[in-house]
């Protein structure tokens, strides 16, 4: 029974297998391409409708007024200029470019000591890079209110640290000369753990042999940590000074909860300004002007950062 | 001969040295770790301390009587319990379409030639370098004006949109494009005769993807998980602007909020960071091979 229709298909298989191969190999191919087509269009659809669509329209909506409740009004300049005259918003932008000036390379020379420290057989390596890594996977909110608690001029940790010593305690976060450098200790404090993975990586990966032959020619560990081991860490020092600058000038969660902003605007940051212009003073336009200057200034230190380290062979 | 004596007698001091250096570096390593760790000791710490130790000056380090009935007593104070759920919610959520859709995409990306694949794969990477603020004020205007939904009519007019919604907590934030750029390379790493062999044994390519692949790369699965829980455990900003009602905020946000309500409980505020924190320490214990392995992935490529 089954033998014979398999002998009649066998007996015909010539001319029918040479259609049913032409056929089918160029539908096989585009059965692939629909698949391809397939299988990214969910991640595809949802990054248009999330990310570039929303970039496009901040674009557009930063060249107008709009406060949500009418349609918005194009304004032409006006927003930019606005943001050029503007006392508040010049000072965020200056308190941004501190912050990011000191934390990032404080958390950077913290982070590659420590990386080459940790990078030799020592006892418990591993349970040093995580303490140092702890304040990286935990939320930065929750964080800042430890800080918060440490700097409470009353009762906080830090005053009491100080009384021991016999110091006067400050007001850190409320005196307008120290809130901004009391924001940015939290931030080095947070910023080391994930440059010095990085930075770990980057070790495991340098050649043994350039030490070998460095201290054949005399040189001390700390003439080979200059000598070898920082010029070799050029490519991952370019991408971690990159990839921390676009984090520090984005800080806003410790902002938020540390200060507020204040004492009179001591501690405000530009995204913090796009931020009171969107959600509570609800001009977009102007925080959509406001985020595109922020974008600016990123585009601008990624291409003179690439300039200067000449990091692209990263 | 000579240099069997050299040897010897260079030995011993070479060794002394060392010991000496190396209790050196144990003492830095172990100052730098402690006052990594001081915040999250004194977290605890104060979180189980009692209202009078609380504003002793200068503070004492440990606590004199453990009271514990401070997080019970926090957890009556603001409903910690309903931010801890929701956060663990939206955090399962993205991870979970990110396993999915976001695997699926970067197998796509690696594995599959279809037209147009280069351009998408830019437009991802693209993407994957736009900052957070040049987005956030068109996302917060897509949600409040998403049509139908929330009283919007069909032009997204006259309602709140996705506004106070799970919509708006669980599918912007559902995926990101690293993501899906973390799942192309690891689908790139794998050899290709396995697809070949699948495809000429008629297999669909989505049966390729779930039954061939993405078993072989579980490892990087765990690693794109555990980012993306953290995350998302730890994102304050968009669930800040997209809701407003009590039993929708998450841990971060209900935290900010219970700090402006109740400016001086800080035994129920650390006892709230403690539940805050929590989950993300142990986690990050637990797989800590993972992460490490994640965020060296991300920084290296």
């Amino acid at each position: 029974m089954t033998t014979k229709p398999s002998g009649t298909v066998a007996g015909s298989e010539p001319a029918t297998a040479r259609r049913w191969r032409s056929r089918r190999r160029p539908s096989a191919s585009r059965k692939l391409r629909r698949a391809g087509w397939l299988m990214v269009a969910p991640a595809l659809g949802h990054s248009i409708l999330w990310i570039a669509i929303p970039v496009l329209a901040t674009l557009v909506l930063s060249f107008t007024d709009y406060r949500v409740i009418s349609a918005p009004r194009w304004v032409g300049l006006d927003n930019y200029i606005e943001i050029w005259n503007d006392a508040v918003f010049r000072k965020a932008t200056w308190n941004t470019i501190v912050y990011t000036f000191f934390t990032v390379p404080v958390s950077m020379a913290v982070a590659v000591v420590i990386a080459v420290l940790l990078n030799q057989r020592i006892v418990g390596r591993t349970l040093y890079r995580a303490a140092f890594f702890l304040p990286h996977v935990t939320a930065t909110v929750a964080i800042a209110m430890v800080w918060l608690w440490m700097y409470n001029p009353q009762y906080g940790l830090l005053n009491g640290l100080l009384s021991i010593v016999g110091l006067p305690g400050q007001v850190w976060l409320g005196n307008p000369d120290w809130a901004l450098w009391s924001v940015i200790i939290v931030g080095i404090w947070q910023g080391i753990g994930i440059k010095m993975l990085i930075y770990l990586a980057a070790l495991q990966n340098i050649d043994p042999n350039l030490y070998e032959a460095a201290s054949i020619d005399g040189a001390s560990k700390i003439q080979q940590f200059f000598s070898v081991t920082l010029p070799m860490l050029k490519p991952a020092t370019f991408f971690v000074f990159v990839v921390s600058i676009i984090g520090a000038f984005q800080v806003f969660d410790q902002i938020y909860v540390l200060t507020d902003g204040g004492p009179a605007n001591a501690t405000t940051m530009m995204t913090y300004e796009v931020y009171r212009s969107a959600f509570q003073n609800f001009r977009m336009g102007m925080a959509c002007a406001q985020s595109v200057v922020l974008f600016a200034f990123l585009i601008v230190l990624t291409v003179v950062n690439r300039r200067l380290t000449g990091g692209d062979d990263t | 001969m000579s240099a069997a004596m050299t040897q010897t007698t260079a030995a011993s001091p070479v060794k002394r040295r060392f010991d000496g250096k190396r209790i050196a570096l144990t003492c830095v390593l172990a100052f730098g770790a402690f006052t990594m760790i001081v915040p999250f000791l004194w977290m605890i710490l104060t979180s189980v301390k009692g209202p009078g130790e609380l504003i002793e000056f200068p503070p004492t380090f440990w606590p004199k009587e453990w009271a514990w009935s401070n997080y019970a007593e926090a957890l009556d104070a603001a409903p910690f319990a309903t931010y801890f759920r929701n956060s663990f919610i939206i955090a399962t959520g993205h991870t979970i379409i990110t396993l999915i859709f976001g695997a699926m995409a970067g197998y796509a990306l690696a594995r599959i030639p279809f037209r147009g694949r280069e351009l998408v794969f830019l437009g991802f990477i693209a993407m994957l370098m736009i900052p957070t603020y040049t987005k956030i004020v068109p996302q917060f205007l897509i949600v409040k004006f998403m049509p139908l939904f929330g009283g919007n009519d069909i032009l997204g007019q006259g309602g709140s949109g996705w506004l106070n919604t799970w919509w708006a907590l669980l599918i912007p934030g559902g995926l990101s494009p690293f993501a899906i750029f973390l799942f192309r390379q690891f689908y790139l790493s794998l050899p290709r005769e396995l697809e070949e062999a699948a495809r000429i044994d008629g297999l669909g390519e989505f049966r390729i993807w779930g039954q061939v692949y993405t078993p072989l790369i579980k490892p990087a699965l765990a690693t794109v998980a555990l980012l993306t829980f953290q995350d998302s455990w730890n994102n304050f900003l968009w669930p800040l602007l997209v809701t407003t009602r009590d039993d929708l905020r998450v841990i971060q946000v209900g935290l900010a909020v219970f700090r402006q309500e109740e400016t001086t409980q800080w035994a129920y505020l650390m006892a709230g960071s403690t539940l805050a924190t929590i989950p993300m320490v142990l986690l990050f214990l637990v797989a800590q091979r993972y992460f490490i392995q994640g965020f060296t992935n991300a920084g290296i490529k």
